[in-house]
């Protein structure tokens, strides 16, 4: 293989990783709090680009073209919608489930991924066929010998990094994300210490929302193709980055979605060398059966969730 | 009293399978949606359930006289019959899922993949084998297959579990779809049932062929519910509820949660994959299609609709959750959505479901 | 004391840095009561939880009967006769108190598919056998609590699940019951019928041994025969009741002198 077609698949394995990742924070972030796995996760990451969608096509029905500052508003009202529809999802129904088993909320959060799907297809014009979605960065590239880099992939790569440490940044530094922490650590002990404990669930969870509603429009400009579908997939693999890194620590899901992005890439490069009659759309297969096969090895992920049922 | 209730159910049937305006549909399903709230207030759907337990013999001769109704009115209808044969194998499939999940609390998001390993084998085997023994087959290749997710499913819980039946179930339907030597995105053809040469393709007189199918369907789910039953009303039950309930005090009171687990997965994929052989020799075919994510939740929303556990409830799910869209056509388009909204509310209401399961009576 | 039924020497558990059992020494001879106390956090409960299985030892040994139950899975150890009740009740909710009992009976139930699914007759035999053994068990606590018996546990109040609770722990004959604090979350008046009701059950049963954790001293003085304090995970003092109550080193515990 040359130099080039391989620093195309880190380059691009790298891409995946980065959007892998920051699913896989708000799914970290969510069971922090919770104790809850959202399940619907992955489909407000859907809704989200398709606000962005909808977003560009408004400013460009305007008569607003220029593309920074149409890329400025369609981040910020897919962010912000979907900050705001993690919050009422986490107000009216993860909340109220609180008291009941846990599998519960599972079934409730699927079946509402479910239904944020079908109100995508359904509901957005033509919401069932694939959308092209608008190059808003600079298409420039940049040849280095016979790899050539995307400028807006290196853009679109350097903007998920920020997120994800943003978001570190506020978990570690700010009052917010002391307050995040200690409802992780322990919920009763920290409403007792006068931590809002309601407030402090809904903000992270329009957090982690938000995170994914970029997380979708950034998959929406890597692909300039978004469709109804997208977050199941998204979301599935997002969950099993958050579980292989382990659940409700950050690192932990910075690390399986780059991990899990490295098995898909590895399952595209590797598996046709090995078995050249093997069509490439095995690669999911292969990544899949890696998560499974992970799960039999190590339960609870890389670095092991917090403490031992107390009996 | 029971035998009233089964009449009533037959006649609200029959109104709705007859209907043939939306808005007499629509009229039918807001007096069954604003009723049923009703009866389960007053307790009358408990007692009713609790009727059914008592006088079995009836119930199942009221059952039959009611299937035989339906089938007498409507045995020219491909549609209808058709329709019948379905609730009735999805009940099959679902009382698998209801051991694996109401019982033992193994969730299984995979269940259309097991349902499709069934039909996959039926399109494969039914050429060659005799079909009786293509049924058995494919129930033993579902369980066989569901194996390999068993250590897995035993090293983890609830969270975990779950995504791993998700990951098999994408998993499932990617390889299908890839795998040219099982007809790839288009799938496959499959034969009609034909049990000791008696071609079930083949409609008596004017009788609709599907009307054979809702025969066998019906044989499958008696057999099914038989045991499932019989199951539920003994020890075995009582350690599958346990290790639901509580495998820490499982565990100090020597109960095998790994073996019951592993029994109640693979008791259940048997009956998803026997119920997917059926099926598929029904339909005529298989594809990638009919077993996504979303047809996996429908059989998750059947088993929960009804009541977690209730054995009745299943029935009652299966028929709702499949011939509701099919009858509103406008609904058709939505039914997806239309299951998730629905799941969603008796999740916030009714988390017991339509028919809450009562403790267990093991004679009664 | 003969030969005693438990033996524990040297028992050790560690989690991460903290020493939660240090090196304990601890016997207990058949048809003994013995009282287990200490502060919160002392190790009483990661004591039960070690011998039942449920965590492992890092050091030390525990014999019962013959075996070694430091090395056995928690299943094996209950059909080796040690049972138990839990600090925050563990009941199945859902279920019936009868089904309650027979998760604790387990041991002496049939389970192979065949039995169960196509032998009827037998089973209804076996069922209706331990409903009457479950019938009278509960009779011994509370008449009206066996009437109740197709309940939801989850019905019942709290001292009913706490009978339950330990009739769970008895229905197996065991010869080693390990109660872990049954006066939790219960009124004086209500903890005082409980024990008489496990004093008059104890009675009929003078070979099984109980060993239980407790914070009310008066219900530790009455029933128990000997106790052993622990604090941070040792052993600190050992006795009838009246000589730990003198122990200057168990009171400095409790008052937090040190």
């Amino acid at each position: 293989m040359n130099i080039g077609l391989f620093g195309q698949y880190v380059a691009n394995g790298l891409m995946l990783g980065v959007i892998y990742a920051m699913v896989a924070v708000g799914f970290t972030l969510f069971f922090g709090v919770l104790d809850v796995i959202k399940f619907s996760h992955g489909d407000v990451l859907t809704v989200g680009a398709f606000a962005g969608l909808a977003t560009y096509i408004g400013l460009t029905a305007l008569g607003f073209t220029s593309p920074w500052a149409q890329l400025f508003v369609v981040i910020l009202v897919a962010t912000a919608a979907m900050a705001v529809l993690g919050a009422l999802i986490a107000r009216y129904l993860v909340l109220p489930l609180r008291t009941s088993p846990p599998l519960n909320t599972l079934l409730l959060t699927l079946m509402l991924g479910s239904a944020l799907r079908e109100c995508v297809r359904l509901f957005y014009p033509q919401g069932a066929n694939p959308k092209p979605f608008p190059r808003l960065l600079p298409q420039d590239s940049l040849a280095l010998g016979s790899f050539s880099l995307r400028l807006d992939n290196a853009l679109l790569l350097l903007g998920g990094l920020a997120a994800i440490a943003g978001v570190h940044l506020l978990i570690s530094r700010t009052r917010l994300g002391l307050a995040i922490r200690a409802v992780a650590q322990d919920g009763e002990t920290a409403r007792i210490m006068g931590i809002d404990f309601e407030r402090v669930v809904l903000l992270t969870f329009a957090l982690g929302s938000a995170l994914a509603a970029l997380a979708g429009v950034m998959n929406g400009l890597y692909y300039n193709e978004i469709n109804f579908s997208i977050g199941l997939l998204l979301g599935v693999i997002g969950f099993s980055a958050a579980v292989v890194g382990g659940l409700g620590n950050i690192y932990g899901a910075i690390l399986g979605g780059f991990l899990f992005a490295a098995l898909q890439t590895i399952g595209a490069v590797a598996l046709p060398a090995a078995f050249p009659q093997l069509p490439s759309a095995y690669k999911d297969v292969f990544a899949f059966a890696a998560v499974i096969a992970f799960m039999a090895w190590r339960p609870t992920g890389l670095i092991a969730e917090r403490s031992a049922e107390r009996v | 009293m029971n035998l009233v209730a089964i009449a009533a159910i037959t006649a609200y049937a029959v109104f709705l399978l007859r209907a043939e305006s939306q808005a007499a549909v629509l009229g039918l399903i807001v007096l069954a949606v604003a009723g049923v709230p009703v009866l389960g207030k007053t307790g009358f759907l408990h007692k009713l359930n609790e009727s059914f337990e008592k006088h079995k013999k009836t119930t199942l001769i009221g059952v039959l006289v009611a299937l035989s109704v339906l089938v007498a009115l409507f045995y020219d209808q491909h549609f209808v019959m058709l329709m019948l044969a379905s609730v009735l194998l999805y009940t099959v499939a679902c009382l698998g899922l209801t051991v694996q999940f109401g019982y033992a609390g193994v969730v299984n998001f995979a269940g259309a993949a097991f349902l499709g390993v069934g039909g996959y084998a039926s399109a494969v085997l039914g050429p060659h084998l005799p079909h009786l023994l293509v049924l058995a087959i494919g129930g033993l290749l579902a369980a066989l297959v569901g194996s390999v997710l068993i250590l897995p499913i035993l090293r983890t819980r609830g969270h975990y579990a779950a995504l791993i039946t998700v990951a098999f179930g994408l998993l499932f339907r990617t390889f299908v779809e890839v795998n040219d030597a099982l007809g790839g995105p288009q799938g496959m053809q499959v034969k009609g049932m034909n049990l000791f040469g008696w071609d079930l393709n083949t409609g008596l007189g004017e009788a609709s062929f599907y009307a054979n199918y809702v025969a066998v369907g019906f044989a499958l789910a008696a057999a099914a519910f038989w045991l499932v039953r019989r199951l539920e009303r003994s020890w075995i039950g009582l350690s599958l509820d346990a290790v639901r309930l509580d495998e820490t005090a499982c565990a100090v009171f020597g109960i095998d949660v790994a073996r019951w687990k592993i029994f109640a997965f693979t008791f259940g994929n048997f009956f998803a994959g026997v119920a997917g052989a059926a099926y598929a020799m029904m339909t005529g075919f298989v594809a990638p299609n009919s077993f996504t994510f979303g047809d996996s939740l429908i059989l998750v929303s059947i088993v929960l609709l009804g009541g977690l556990g209730n054995l009745w409830g299943v029935a009652l799910g299966a028929a709702i959750v499949l011939v509701l869209p099919e009858k509103l056509q406008a609904l058709q388009e939505y039914r997806f959505l239309l299951y998730a909204v629905l799941v969603i509310a008796i999740l916030l209401v009714r988390p017991a479901g339509l028919i809450p399961r009562r403790a267990r009576r093991y004679f009664a | 004391m003969s030969e005693a039924l438990l033996s524990c020497s040297g028992l050790t558990v560690r989690f991460g840095g903290l020493v939660a059992l240090d090196r304990l020494d601890l016997q207990v001879g058949a048809g003994e009561i013995v009282g287990l106390i200490g502060p919160n956090g002392s190790g009483k409960t990661t004591f039960f939880n070690t011998i039942t299985g449920l965590y492992r030892a890092a050091a030390g040994t525990a014999r019962f009967g013959g075996a070694e139950l430091i090395a056995m899975k928690p299943q094996a150890i209950y059909g080796a006769g040690v049972t138990r009740t839990f600090q925050r009740s563990r009941l199945a909710l859902p279920l019936s108190v009868f089904d309650n009992l027979m998760v604790g009976n387990h041991r002496r139930l049939q389970h192979g598919l065949g039995f169960n699914l196509f032998r009827r007759a037998a089973l209804r035999r076996e069922i209706e056998h331990n409903v009457e053994k479950a019938r009278l068990l509960l009779a011994a606590f509370s008449a009206r609590l066996a009437g109740r018996l197709f309940d939801a546990a989850g019905a019942l109040g709290m001292i009913d699940r706490r009978r339950v609770e330990i009739c769970r722990a008895l229905v197996s004959e065991p010869r080693l019951l390990l109660l872990d604090e049954p006066s939790a979350g219960m009124t004086h008046e209500e903890t005082r019928e409980l024990m008489d009701d496990l004093l008059a059950v104890r009675a009929r049963l003078p070979a099984l041994a109980v060993v239980i954790i407790e914070h009310e001293m008066n219900v530790i003085e009455r029933v128990s025969q000997r106790c052993a304090v622990l604090n941070y995970g040792s052993k600190i003092a050992e006795g009838s009741y009246a000589e730990i109550a003198a122990d200057p080193q168990v009171q400095a515990a409790y008052l937090g002198t040190e």
